[in-house]
């Protein structure tokens, strides 16, 4: 099975990324991920990860938008490359594989 | 609203992050600060950031690699650094070639640097005035004996009547010829001052600040003085103080200044501290007044838009209507004109033409300063190309690679320019530690000054011409390699690239060779000069000026000085004897040819001269035996050749109208310039000694008391006059200074010549030691000895150096000879000093090739043929 491995942290940033849709790059992921998940972490986290997903080919960058707000400073913007969207899908599937498989009442009993 | 986090963490955060993605990080932590200002408060905001910021400092932050590798387009640049690495990367590894030719270099650009800096202050001097063009020197041809001399000395009253004359003149002065030095005393404070006297319109010609008084008023009146800022601050306190006071000049004139004026500056090439007015000029000699003497000089300054050429034609003859008794058949005179600003450096005259004067030296120290720098380049040129065996790959892989060949002699010149910058330095380096004792040596003030352009001019130019003659032939040279030859590894080089460098190293040699002639003709000469037997004793001779009660009080001055310790003899003499200037054409006697002007130089003596100047005489001296010496006349051998009577002694003379007897023939003894042939001489017997010079010949070995007996003696009878002396024998070695500097210089320069030579020969051995190592090798194992091998390397280079010699010694007769034209008295140029200095320079070549081929002979055959 040659098969990336992916983090959970991972996981979550690529899917933000996804999720951001061309917009995503290290401000709108951290407060995507604090917005969405109430995680709060470095930013230098964030900025790690991407740079892991792009060294694996899950996303790609470009550097462009400067605005003012930031000094004329250009953004790395992030999009999610068609093996990155493989390999959520994969996690995706592979998940709903393994709760089909779950047997019936078991979440129930602990869950609530 | 836009808000700033904290610098200092900002700082870090620049200083510490990646550059790859500094820019991306830096505006995202900008907009999160924003963000979290806006929220949580400067405070929570600051603190974040700060802690974000170290979460992108290394170790934590992970760095971006290139791995989008975008294949960077070589530019120009690329190629650029490429080649200054290599240059580099050769200069290292040949450490001892790289010395070599750096130093070589460095040594000719500095030797070059300073000879330049000479020049360019020669070329200053008294090149500063505004109306300097517009200045020009009236100077006359005279036309005597079947002769023509130029003479810089004219009436005195030409200055003004050339004014009146001609509308072209705008200003004309008179100037004395020589120095003066005058006592000058204000209060109880008494100075012997040097300067001249000037007409009145001096200031207006000359750019000379006045920093007190006017240009117009200053010299106009015959009491005027005007004095320099160095004698007004002697005397008073400013410069404007000075104004109006008076000043007693030589005890017996009180004179007013009317004007202070800047000290000279060092490019002036008369210099005084004072000017007095031309009437009282006048008035002290009454001889200037009669056209039939020379002695002034006359200065005139052209309107701007004048003829200079139309103005000459119109004042040739002028003197013939002026001097009345001028008889153009004996003796005529044109007046002409020289520009001002050429005087200094083209002084002399022969045929009444311009001859030269220093300006040869100027050309022949420029001549100098690029063979030095020829033969620096010349050690670069054989290296570089003995060595191109070495570079021969690389030319190759560069050209099949896709050079062309000029981006190869681009790339080779920008090699030698390279090198001849890292000299650059060296040589700057150089020139600034050893001006001072340059300046020493030339008497001069150069300085080096950074800001002046012309100077940074000459620099980057002798940059750039110093590197593309040493690196042309390397480049053409390697550049025209044929690669697949080379890459193919059969690389032979013809026999042509060998003689080239054959022919350089003779020429190289033949330079240097020439230099050391030059150095031992032009200091045998000087020491000829400097130990010639003038014909009188010019060791322990002194000369004391006859100020005041010295000359009027004269008898008994002598009468004591003679009982003092260390005194020998005392005379006077109207003028020093080294230097008699006045001639005169007015002598007759029996049997005198009236067509022919015959020019004697004249001066006045007192008793005992003959003694007291130990000349060798035959007759008798002046004495006061006889009464009717005062109109008797001590004549020179040359004067007894002209005259031609068989026996001199008792015939009659007339000098000035006044007739007399000769009492003695002097033996010839050299009263000017060795330069000049020994002129005829008449002595008169001067009535007194008041301006004159007082000659005391001391005891050898007893200057010390003679000085001292001097001193308290000149000071006891005349106390209103500082006591001052000259030695003979140190005014005499000042006639020649320029003789004894260029001698100086050329042992300097001789001694650099060879030595960069030397250093090209060190190398060039030490390349074929180091080529013929198997040779070498192979002979030792079938017997040869060390002096064999010795022999066979060093052979090959002495060839080259007699071949230098052979060609080179004709060459350096014939300059030389031309040199010593210049001297009426001279050496010969014997054929020994050819063998000397091409001894010399076999020597030094054999002592520099020998090191070399020693250390190969020694060599362990097993070392060099054990590999392979």
């Amino acid at each position: 099975m040659r098969r990336t491995y992916l983090g959970e942290f991972e996981e979550v940033v690529l899917l933000m990324v996804a999720i951001l849709d061309g917009e995503g790059y290290g401000v709108t992921v951290s407060q995507a991920l604090e917005e969405h998940t109430g995680r709060i972490v470095t930013f230098g986290t964030v900025h790690n990860t991407l740079i892991r997903l792009e060294e694996k080919g899950f996303v790609r960058s470009e550097l462009g938008g400067a605005t003012t707000e930031r000094g004329g400073r250009r953004k790395r913007l992030f999009r999610v490359t068609a093996l990155g969207s493989r390999a959520l899908q994969e996690i995706q599937q592979l998940r709903q594989d393994l709760w089909q498989l779950l047997p019936p009442n078991t979440l129930r009993l602990g869950g609530v | 609203m836009q808000q700033t986090p904290p610098r200092w963490a900002h700082w870090l955060l620049t200083q510490l992050h990646p550059d790859n993605t500094l820019e991306e990080v830096e505006g995202d932590l900008d907009e999160l600060y924003t963000y979290w200002y806006r929220r949580a408060g400067p405070t929570q905001a600051a603190l974040r950031y700060l802690l974000n910021v170290v979460s992108v400092l290394p170790p934590f932050v992970l760095r971006r690699s290139n791995n989008k590798q975008q294949y960077e387009q070589p530019t120009n640049m690329a190629m650029l650094s490429n080649y200054l690495k290599i240059a580099w990367r050769n200069i290292v590894l040949n450490k001892a070639f790289s010395t070599i030719n750096i130093l070589g270099l460095a040594l000719g650009m500095a030797c070059s640097l300073l000879i330049f800096l000479w020049i360019q202050d020669e070329l200053r001097v008294d090149n500063y005035h505004a109306n300097g063009p517009q200045l020009y020197n009236v100077l006359e041809r005279q036309f005597y004996d079947g002769k023509i001399r130029t003479g810089k000395g004219t009436p005195g009253l030409l200055p003004d009547e050339l004014k009146k004359l001609f509308p072209e003149i705008v200003y004309a002065a008179g100037f004395t010829g020589s120095d003066a030095q005058l006592t000058f005393a204000v209060g109880d404070k008494a100075v012997k001052e040097t300067g001249r006297w000037a007409g009145a319109d001096w200031f207006n010609m000359y750019s000379i600040p006045l920093l007190a008084g006017t240009a117009e008023t200053a010299l106009n009146a015959p009491n005027n003085l005007a004095i320099s800022r160095k004698v007004a601050a002697t005397y008073f306190d400013t410069p404007q103080q000075a104004i109006g006071k008076s000043i007693r000049i030589d005890n017996n004139r009180d004179y007013q200044v009317t004007a202070v004026f800047e000290d000279l500056p060092d490019h002036a090439s008369t210099k005084y501290d004072f000017l007095l007015n031309w009437q009282d000029c006048l008035e002290r000699n009454s001889w200037m007044k009669e056209w039939g003497n020379n002695g002034p000089r006359t200065r005139i300054m052209l309107r701007p838009d004048a003829n200079v050429a139309n103005l000459e034609a119109k004042m040739r003859f002028l003197m013939r209507k002026l001097d009345k008794k001028l008889n153009p058949k004996q003796f005529d005179i044109q007046l002409f004109l020289q520009p001002y600003q050429e005087a200094y450096l083209y002084s002399n005259f022969e045929n009444g033409q311009q001859s030269g004067g220093r300006i040869e030296y100027v050309r022949l120290f420029g001549i100098v300063a690029v063979f030095l720098l020829l033969i620096a380049c010349i050690n670069f040129m054989n290296l570089a190309t003995a060595r191109s065996a070495r570079r021969a790959r690389e030319v190759g892989v560069r050209k099949v690679i896709g050079a062309r060949r000029g981006l190869l002699i681009g790339q080779f010149v920008g090699e030698a320019l390279l090198l001849t910058v890292l000299a650059l330095g060296i040589a700057l380096a150089l020139v600034f530690l050893l001006l001072p004792a340059f300046n020493l040596l030339t008497g001069k003030h150069v300085s080096l000054n950074l800001t002046d352009n012309t100077f940074w001019l000459i620099l980057l130019g002798m940059t750039f011409l110093t590197g593309i003659v040493a690196g042309s032939y390397p480049a053409l040279f390697l550049s025209s390699l044929n690669p697949v030859r080379v890459l193919k590894g059969s690389l032979k080089f013809g026999s042509g690239a060998r003689l080239f460098r054959q022919g350089l190293v003779v020429f190289q040699f033949g330079l240097s060779m020439l230099l050391i002639v030059g150095t031992i003709v032009v200091y045998r000469q000087v020491n000829y000069i400097q130990t010639k037997n003038l014909g009188f004793d010019r060791e322990n001779l002194i000369y004391v000026p006859a100020d005041g009660e010295l000359g009027t009080k004269y008898e008994t001055f002598k009468a004591e000085l003679q009982q003092m310790p260390g005194i020998q003899a005392v005379s006077y003499m109207g003028e020093l004897p080294i230097n008699l200037g006045s001639s005169t054409g007015g002598v007759t006697w029996t049997g005198k040819d009236p067509n022919v002007n015959i020019q004697f130089t004249q001066t006045s003596v007192g008793y005992d001269f003959v003694k007291t100047l130990k000349v060798k005489v035959k007759g008798r001296d002046f004495s006061k035996d006889f009464s009717t010496d005062t109109t008797n006349y001590l004549i020179n051998e040359a004067a007894l050749q002209r005259i031609g009577y068989k026996d001199p002694i008792g015939q009659p003379l007339t000098m000035w109208q006044r007739p007399g007897k000769i009492v003695g023939v002097i033996e010839d003894f050299h009263f000017q310039s060795l330069h000049d042939p020994i002129q005829p001489l008449i002595l008169r017997l001067a009535p007194n000694a008041t301006q004159t010079n007082i000659l005391v010949r001391t005891q050898s070995g007893q200057t010390s008391q003679a000085m001292a007996s001097l001193e308290s003696l000149a000071k006891r009878m005349n106390p209103k006059f500082p006591f001052s002396y000259q030695f003979a024998d140190a005014e005499y070695e000042n006639l020649y200074k320029s003789e004894s500097m260029v001698g100086e210089l050329a042992n300097y320069f001789a001694f650099l010549a060879i030595f960069i030579s030397c250093l090209g020969l060190f190398g060039l051995a030490a390349f074929t030691a180091e080529q013929r190592t198997k040779e070498i090798g192979v002979r030792k194992v079938l017997g040869a000895s060390v002096s064999n091998i010795v022999g066979l390397l060093s052979q090959d280079f002495l060839k080259l150096v007699l071949i230098a010699i052979v060609i080179s010694s004709p060459m350096a007769w014939y300059v030389m000879n031309r040199w010593l034209q210049n001297f009426s008295y001279k050496i010969g140029i014997e054929w020994w000093v050819f063998a000397i200095a091409g001894l010399l320079a076999i020597g030094i070549a054999l002592l520099t090739v020998s090191f070399q081929s020693i250390k190969a002979a020694l060599m362990n055959p097993v070392k060099s043929l054990r590999s392979e």
